[in-house]
Parts: C-alpha cells; sequence; structure tokens
C-alpha cells in the first residue's frame, strides 16, 4: 500500500515533462540500481552453476545419493563417501541446539519478563557480544581452554553414564561434544535475540489476562507467551542451526579430524566445513578429490539452505500471527 | 551531482577489481619479480630448514615465502601454479607427475631426516624400546592401553602405567605421514593390507592434526598420546621418543648419527627419488625421511619470470652449499657426498627458457 | 522458577566472561614491545615475530571488501526501497539476498578459490581475491540491514520531495541516503565487523605469508589466518602470539561494534 502511493507520484511525473536532463538522470539512477540488483542474481546464479559443474565429477561418479550417504571418505583410494561429515556436521550441530536452545530461551525470558528494568540493557548487550567474537577465537580457546579444563569431567560423565546409549569408553581431547558445546555458545546471540523479540510482541492483554485469572508468573508464561512465541522460537533454532551447519574453523579446530562416524558423543569425527578447509590445498592437482570437496561444499549449502528456508517460514508464520493479532487488538480496542 | 557519484561509487569496486587482475598479470607467476621473492608451499618435515635458510638469504636481498602445508598441498599446489617451488618428502609417482603439465619437474634431495614416534607418558623417562609390529599395532587401536603385553615384552624392568593411549596422526597429505606408514607396512602384513602405505591413510583410529607442528600440538596437549613428528620437532618440544627396532634387529634412538647413518650407501635413482626408509646399516635409524625440492627444469617455460628462475636457483644453491652446514643444529643429516653432487647437477641442470642460469 | 531463568541467564555469560578473561590474561601477557611493529618471521627457535603484516593485512583487505561491498549492497537496498517493493523482480532479488545470508563463509571462500585461484587469474592467491571473498560474504548483510533502514524512511517526506518538484534521483540523493545515513553506517559497520573475523575465506584466496605488503595483488597476512596458523602449534612461544593477536583481532571488531551501536543510537535521536 505505500508503494502503490509512491507509484502514484512517480506516475505523475512524466506529465510534467519540461526536464528531459532530469528524467535522463532518473532512468539512469533507476536502470543503475536495476542493473546493480539484477548483478547480484547473475553472480548467485553463476555461483550456483559454477559450483555445480566442479563438483559433477565426484556426483558423477559415486551418485550423488551415494556421494552424500557413503560412509567411506577414504583419500588415499580417492573414494569419497561424505556420510561420516554429514553424520559430524549434523551431530555436533544438534548436541549445539540441545545445549543452546534452552538456555537462550530462558535468557529471553528472564530478561523480557521477570529481569530488573535497569538490567535488560546490558544483559541483552552482553549476550549479543558474544556475536562479535570471531570463530577462530572461539576455536582459539576451545582447543586450550575448553579441551583440557572439561576432560575430567567429560571423563567422568562417560565412565558413569555409560548405560545410555552413545555415551561411554576414553575420551580423546578434541572430540563432538567439544565441538557442539561451542557452537552451542555461537549460536547463543542469535537465538536469544530473535527470541526476545518474538517474546516482546506477545500482546500485553494476553499476558494480563492470565495473571487477572490468578495464573503465577510461571504459568503465564506457560500458557500466555511460549504457546503465542511458538513458532518464533523454532524459526529462531533454525537459524541458530543454519549458523552451526555451516561453521568451519572453530569446529576445525576441536573436532578431531578424523573422518570416521564415532560410536558416542565424545568421540571424534568430521565436518563437511571442515574438511573443506583442511584439505582444499592438496585437492588442486586431483580432480576427483577437488570435485569431491566442492560437493561436500554444494551438500552443505543445500543442507544450510533448506534450514534457513525452514527458519524464514517459521519467523514469517509467527510474524503473521502477531500482524492477525493486533489487528483484532486494534480493531477491538475501536470497538 | 550525488547521484552521479553514487554511481560512480556502485561501480568502483568493479573497476579496482578489474585493475587489480592487470596488475596481477604483469608481475607473472605469484610475483617474483624485482624484489627477489619465491613462493614455496610443501612438506612441516622440512619446514625448519626452509625457514632457517629463508632468514640467511634474507640478508643476501632474497624473500623466501614458505607454507608449510603438508607435502600433498606442496606437489599440489606446485601443479596448480600457484607456488613457484614445491617441498615433498616422498619422490614424485607417476600420478604425481601426470598433474604437472606446465612443464618437466626436477626433484632434488635437500636433507635427511628422522621421524620419531614420540609420547607423552609419565613416569617412562628414557625412550621406550618398540618395533614396527607394535607400532603399527598402536596406530591401529589393536593397543590400546601402555601397559599392553606387546609393549612390556619388549621393555623388561620398565614399569608401564595403564594409561590408555591416545593416537594423534597428521590429517593433511604429509610425506612423513608416507614414510611413517611405509615403514609400518613393511613390518605389519596387516596394516599393509588394510591400510597401506601413502601421504595420507584412512586412519582406524586417533586424532587428526594439521602438519608435524599440529601433531606435536596434540602429543603434547594430551596424557597418554603418541605421534609421530621430525626429530626437530620432538626435540623443540622435549618430547620423549621411542628407540625403534630397524632391519638389522638393533633398537636405534632417533640422533643425527642415526639419521646419516640410514643416508648411507643409499641407491640414488636416475630420477634422484630415493628413499632412505628401512635402510640396513646396523646403526640407521629404521624410520628416516629425505625431503626434495621441486621445481620446473626450465621455470621460465612454466610461466615464470626470469628474476624467479634466478632466485630459485639462488635458493637451491645455497641449500646445497651453505645450507648444509646448518642441517646439524637442526638435527638434520646433511646429504652424502654421492647424492649432494648428483643434487648439485640437476641444480646445475636449471634453465631459463633453454638457457642455463647463471 | 526465577532462580533457574536466571541461572539460565548466568550460564549464557558465562562463557563471555571466560574469553574475556582469557583473552586478557593470556594475551597480555604476549603482547610486548615489538609485537605490533615486526612481521611474524617464521624461525623455528627463538622469537617469533609480531603480527604487523597479519594487522595491515586485514586492514587492507576488509578495506577493499568494504569498497565492494558497501556501495554495491546499499545500491541493491536502494533498488529494493526505491522501485522493487511491490515487483515480481524485488522480490526474487529479496528472496535471494536471503539466500546469500545463508550460506556459509567456507563456501564463499571455495566458490572464490575455484573461480579467481586455481583458474590462475592474476596468478595465485592474492589479498583482493580475499577481499572479493570478504566482500561476497558482507554484501547481504549491507543489504538487509540497509534495507531496514531505508524502509524506515517515512514516504511522505519522499513524497513531500517529489512535489515540490524534485526529481528523482536527487530526492534519493539529498532525502533519502542522508536521512538514513546512521542507519547504513551502522549496518556497514557491523558487516564489516563480521567480515575482520572470518578466517576461512581468507585461508582459500589471500593464505598466510610474513612480510607485510601494500599491494593486493600479493599474498596477504590477516590476523584471523595467523590466529588459525598459530593455534595448530606445540610452542608456547607461538601460541602466546595467537592469544596476543586474537585480543588484538577482538578488540578492534568490539570497537567498531561499539561504534556501530553509537552511530544507531544518534539515528535514534534524530
Amino acid at each position: 500500500m505505500e508503494a502503490s502511493s509512491v507509484t502514484a507520484v512517480r506516475g505523475s511525473r512524466p506529465q510534467i515533462g519540461r526536464l528531459p536532463r532530469v528524467r535522463r538522470q532518473d532512468n539512469a539512477l533507476r536502470w543503475g540500481l536495476t542493473g546493480v540488483a539484477g548483478l547480484i542474481l547473475v553472480l548467485i546464479a553463476f555461483f550456483f552453476i559454477r559450483l555445480l559443474v566442479e563438483a559433477w565429477p565426484a556426483f558423477d561418479r559415486f551418485g550423488v545419493f551415494g556421494f552424500t550417504f557413503t560412509n567411506n571418505w577414504d583419500v588415499s583410494r580417492n573414494f569419497y563417501g561424505a556420510l561420516p561429515l554429514l553424520a559430524g556436521t549434523l551431530i555436533t550441530s544438534g548436541i549445539a541446539l540441545c545445549i543452546g536452545v534452552p538456555v537462550a530461551v530462558a535468557t529471553a525470558l528472564f530478561v523480557t519478563e521477570l529481569c530488573p528494568r535497569r538490567l535488560r540493557g546490558p544483559l541483552t548487550v552482553m549476550v549479543e557480544l558474544l556475536a562479535a567474537v570471531p570463530s577462530v577465537v572461539y576455536g582459539l580457546w576451545g582447543v586450550f581452554v575448553l579441551i583440557p579444563k572439561l576432560h575430567g569431567f567429560e571423563q567422568f560423565l562417560a565412565d558413569r553414564l555409560s548405560f545410555l546409549p552413545f555415551v561411554g569408553g576414553h575420551v580423546p581431547g578434541p572430540n563432538y561434544f567439544i565441538a557442539g558445546l561451542i557452537l552451542a555458545i555461537m549460536i547463543l546471540p542469535i537465538v536469544t535475540a530473535i527470541t526476545r523479540e518474538v517474546m516482546a510482541t506477545v500482546p500485553p492483554d494476553h499476558k494480563e489476562a492470565a495473571l487477572a485469572l490468578g495464573a503465577t508468573r510461571w504459568e503465564m508464561i506457560r500458557t500466555a507467551i511460549l504457546p503465542y512465541s511458538r513458532a518464533g522460537i523454532a524459526g529462531a533454532s533454525m537459524l541458530g542451526l543454519g549458523r552451526a551447519l555451516g561453521e568451519t574453523i572453530a569446529v576445525t579446530l576441536v573436532i578431531g579430524n578424523a573422518p570416521t562416524i564415532g560410536k558416542q558423543i565424545f568421540d571424534q569425527g568430521y565436518s563437511l566445513a571442515a574438511v573443506i578447509a583442511n584439505e582444499f590445498g592438496e585437492a588442486a592437482n586431483n580432480p576427483t578429490h577437488r570435485a569431491a570437496l566442492i560437493a561436500a561444499g554444494l551438500v552443505l549449502f543445500v543442507l544450510t539452505l533448506a534450514v534457513n528456508l525452514a527458519a524464514r517460514w517459521f519467523v514469517n508464520r509467527a510474524a503473521r500471527g502477531r500482524r492477525a493479532t493486533t489487528e483484532a487488538a486494534t480493531s477491538g480496542a475501536a470497538a | 551531482m550525488r547521484a552521479r557519484s553514487l554511481i560512480a561509487l556502485a561501480v568502483l569496486p568493479l573497476a579496482v577489481a578489474a585493475c587489480g587482475s592487470s596488475n596481477t598479470d604483469t608481475s607473472g607467476g605469484g610475483g617474483s619479480s624485482a624484489g627477489g621473492t619465491i613462493n614455496g608451499a610443501g612438506s612441516t618435515f622440512a619446514a625448519p630448514i626452509y625457514s632457517q635458510w629463508g632468514n640467511a638469504l634474507k640478508s643476501q636481498g632474497l624473500t623466501v615465502n614458505y607454507q608449510p602445508v603438508g607435502s600433498g598441498a606442496g606437489v599440489a599446489q606446485f601443479a596448480a601454479g600457484t607456488v613457484d617451488f614445491g617441498a615433498s618428502d616422498p619422490a614424485l609417482l607417476p600420478a604425481d607427475r601426470q598433474t604437472i603439465k606446465k612443464g618437466e619437474a626436477t626433484q632434488i634431495p635437500m636433507a635427511f631426516g628422522a621421524i620419531t614416534v614420540a609420547y607423552n607418558l609419565d613416569g617412562v623417562a628414557k625412550g621406550l624400546k618398540l618395533d614396527g609390529q607394535t607400532v603399527a599395532d598402536i596406530f591401529q587401536g589393536k593397543i590400546t592401553k601402555w601397559n599392553d603385553a606387546a609393549i612390556a615384552k619388549l621393555n623388561p624392568g620398565v614399569k608401564l602405567p595403564g594409561d590408555a593411549i591416545t593416537v594423534v596422526h597428521r590429517s593433511d597429505e604429509s610425506g612423513t605421514t608416507a614414510g611413517f606408514t611405509k615403514f609400518l607396512s613393511a613390518y605389519s602384513k596387516d596394516w599393509a593390507s588394510k591400510i597401506g602405505s601413502d601421504k595420507t591413510v584412512k586412519w582406524p583410529t586417533g586424532t587428526g592434526a594439521k602438519g608435524n607442528d599440529g601433531v606435536a600440538a596434540g602429543v603434547k596437549q594430551q596424557k597418554g598420546a603418541v605421534g609421530y613428528v621430525e626429530e626437530a620437532y620432538a626435540l623443540q618440544n622435549k618430547f620423549t621418543t621411542a628407540a625403534v627396532k630397524n632391519k638389522s634387529g638393533q633398537f636405534v634412538e632417533p640422533t643425527l648419527d642415526s639419521t646419516t647413518a640410514a643416508g648411507e650407501g643409499v641407491k640414488i635413482p636416475s630420477d634422484l627419488g630415493l628413499s632412505i626408509i628401512d635402510a640396513p646399516n646396523p646403526k640407521a635409524y629404521p624410520i628416516a625421511s629425505q625431503t626434495f625440492v621441486i621445481v620446473y627444469k626450465d621455470a621460465c617455460k612454466a610461466g615464470k619470470s626470469k628474476g624467479t628462475a634466478t632466485a630459485l636457483k639462488q635458493f637451491v644453491d645455497y641449500g646445497l652449499g651453505e645450507g648444509q652446514n646448518v642441517l646439524g643444529q637442526l638435527q638434520y643429516a646433511k646429504l652424502p657426498a654421492a647424492v649432494l653432487s648428483k643434487s648439485k647437477e640437476a641444480a646445475t641442470g636449471l634453465q631459463c627458457n633453454g638457457a642455463p642460469i647463471s | 522458577m526465577r532462580g533457574l531463568l536466571a541461572a539460565a541467564t548466568v550460564v549464557a555469560l558465562v562463557p563471555l566472561v571466560l574469553i574475556l578473561y582469557f583473552l586478557f590474561r593470556k594475551g597480555l601477557g604476549a603482547i610486548n614491545g615489538n609485537f605490533f611493529t615486526s612481521d611474524p618471521n617464521g624461525n623455528f627457535l627463538g622469537d617469533p615475530g609480531g603480527v604487523k603484516s597479519a594487522i595491515l593485512g586485514t586492514l587492507e583487505m576488509v578495506g577493499l571488501a568494504t569498497l565492494i561491498a558497501v556501495p554495491v549492497g546499499i545500491g541493491v537496498a536502494l533498488y529494493l526501497v526505491e522501485y522493487g517493493r511491490a515487483n515480481r523482480f524485488g522480490s526474487v532479488v529479496r528472496y535471494f539476498i536471503d539466500v546469500m545470508t545463508g550460506v556459509p563463509s567456507v563456501v564463499f571462500g571455495l566458490f572464490v578459490y575455484i573461480v579467481l585461484v586455481l583458474s590462475g587469474i592474476g596468478g595465485g592467491f592474492a589479498g583482493w581475491k580475499g577481499s572479493v571473498a570478504l566482500g561476497l560474504l558482507m554484501l547481504p548483510i549491507v543489504t538487509r540491514s540497509a534495507e531496514v533502514v531505508l524502509l524506515l524512511i517515512p514516504d511522505s517526506l519522499r513524497e513531500a520531495a517529489l512535489a515540490l518538484g524534485a526529481p528523482r534521483w536527487r530526492v534519493v540523493a539529498r532525502v533519502v541516503l542522508p536521512t538514513a545515513l546512521p542507519g547504513l553506517v551502522t549496518g556497514s559497520l557491523l558487516a564489516i565487523a563480521r567480515g575482520a573475523g572470518e578466517t576461512a575465506p581468507l585461508l582459500f584466496t589471500a593464505t598466510l605469508v610474513n612480510g607485510t605488503s601494500f599491494d593486493l595483488s600479493q599474498r596477504m597476512n590477516s590476523l584471523p589466518a595467523q590466529i588459525f596458523a598459530d593455534v595448530g602449534q606445540a610452542q608456547d612461544r607461538l601460541v602466546g602470539r595467537a592469544w596476543g593477536a586474537a585480543l588484538t583481532l577482538v578488540m578492534m571488531i568490539l570497537a567498531l561494534t561499539l561504534i556501530a551501536r553509537l552511530a544507531s543510537r544518534r539515528s535514534r535521536l534524530t
């Protein structure tokens, strides 16, 4: 609706038509900007096609399915099946979500609902500062602080909880759990920020209604806030997942770089992004290896794309829901 | 006015990128013209040598940018033309040569070194005695405790702790791995058939790390860890290293002398692709390795500038001359006279557009 | 319940405190007299040198990346807001900018490595190729934030100017951009902060060297790549340099973030 009013004004311009020079300049601006925008589309098309073309030898040789889901990444025999890498990517990201999302949602709840107003700003800024720490610094910290400090604790868990599936045995320094823990910290800011925004849009009426009905604060959170922001939290988690899947350097440093599927969460493994970062140099003169790495990049790209689309869908749904209720609220107020 | 400058601003990056590329075209292969800069990449086994030589050459006006990325990446980058010279510990295979399409590659032996079995184990002060079979079983994950019977049998009287063994190996394509796995394959049939020897293998167990330095870091950071690193790295980090049983049945510790012994009387093939692993000399350390510099016989025909070709020759000449004298400080062995003269011959044969480089 | 949520918040803040604590403790210890004034020298033993070339390389490459990403990014945002709000082309562009935001940086690095490095354009690795990779990464961030800011400018402002007979380019140049400036600066600074911390795309494109270079057609060092190389080392002197470099990098990025916040605060006042 905003656009239409602009169009109307734009439509009236040519009628004046007394300054052709100005019109030329306007057109130059218009088509210049359109050109820049078009350039982006061309770039992305080129990007995708080039990756596909370069990855083709690997897909051609092993099959798209065979490449993605074969559990054998063996550079010396020039055989590339990306399942151990895909598994590592999914396991570490999964751990990151399990740890990161509850903490992020709880933090968002605390900041929006419970904490003293004075603390709100500083707390928000502090969580967001986590996003300013570069990935390689997380890796550095992981290698020299987390791994040595947590090793005893991990071994203790592995020994005591060995009755659980995927737990137990000897714990090496770098492993899935450490990588997942670092990813959890890295996705905290984005998940917290979006969850906070979604929670801030819960109509006060809902909360007040719950409280008026005699609900405790916790019941109000459970009955009014959480159901309302469920889609938003899902979207935020998905965005976090998208980040975690593509994270490279921090994971490379702490995952152990072993192209096998670990049997337990304290085993070492590999991830799609890490293998690309580690092997791109030596793959330069081996066409199959190079194609396999690019194919791994493509798998990663498709995976993150799917997750981000899902995130968008959830966030849009949350936004739509919000708009609907706000409109209902305003019309209700008007009536 | 502002709109025009805005559009100009939007177009600017393209212009910058464009002139960036045209600039680089003139500087040819990796910009090695005026100031005397050569770019090399490869072996981390030999990286301490090239950094030492690079420092000495800097005072002679030659800058050597050496990237220790592993022998595999060194050969790959050389073949792809992104560096002026490659550095690799194993000799070029026919398959490697096929990928080098810009001209004939010359591999020049530069030095010998020892691949130590280094470990981080409290309470075992002296070097453990290990043989090829036992080392293979450790790195294959068959032996998982330091007090395993197989280790105990080789070390009577040594009190072994029951710590779990954590294996640290290379994650990149490495000449050190090639030498190490070649040795293991010779002593363990199971290793030879299941894993084999190459610059990278499919490790059944352990943590992967980049470079000799990465493995050293992995060993240093984990109690009970064992890895394989060049002797210079073991000494640099004060690691305890194993005495390894050689071909004549002697347990030999990695030292400058035992590495030198491994190189004595080595067979020199016509392409200089020699190997000193598992030498028969009773004094020889068995897991010793050579290291090569790989250059184009005619760098100019391969697209490098004359300046680069000259600088490369200067680098190689230094390494085979004065450079040999500093090897001992880093515990690398000098080339024996027979090999050195062949290496120098190869260096003399380097050309620029068919003419010898003076 | 309140206690539990508060505890979770504390848990969320622990990593930040720990990271900053170790950065300062280990980083300050590593920063000595010539840390900022000497290049890494690659010496196997002894003094490893400082990070001068890494700092300068980061500044140069991020600078060029900014020159690429900010004008193009704002240009695309201008298109989206001024011309592409309702049409199909606009929504397609907006959609693909979204797609670009989600592309992992390592994939951008790989792309530039294939297209510009392996193809041998301008001979192998080069600083400007690093800038291109960083630019690709920063572009969608700039566009998204710029679009949000430009949309905030009331249409009444545009209409008023147009009604007075001002040509559209003039409205954009004199009304839209100046009004949005603080917001645009904020978005760009945040994108720069993001680009400055990226490692993977630079490893693929500009790689690592010791010496300082002011020629973007040469290989170039950068703080993230230098830290990455030093993290994998066994030597305390090299790991120390990694901590010092990490402290430097984090301080640079925090400064950018803070300036960005101040700029956005100013925009709220106007």
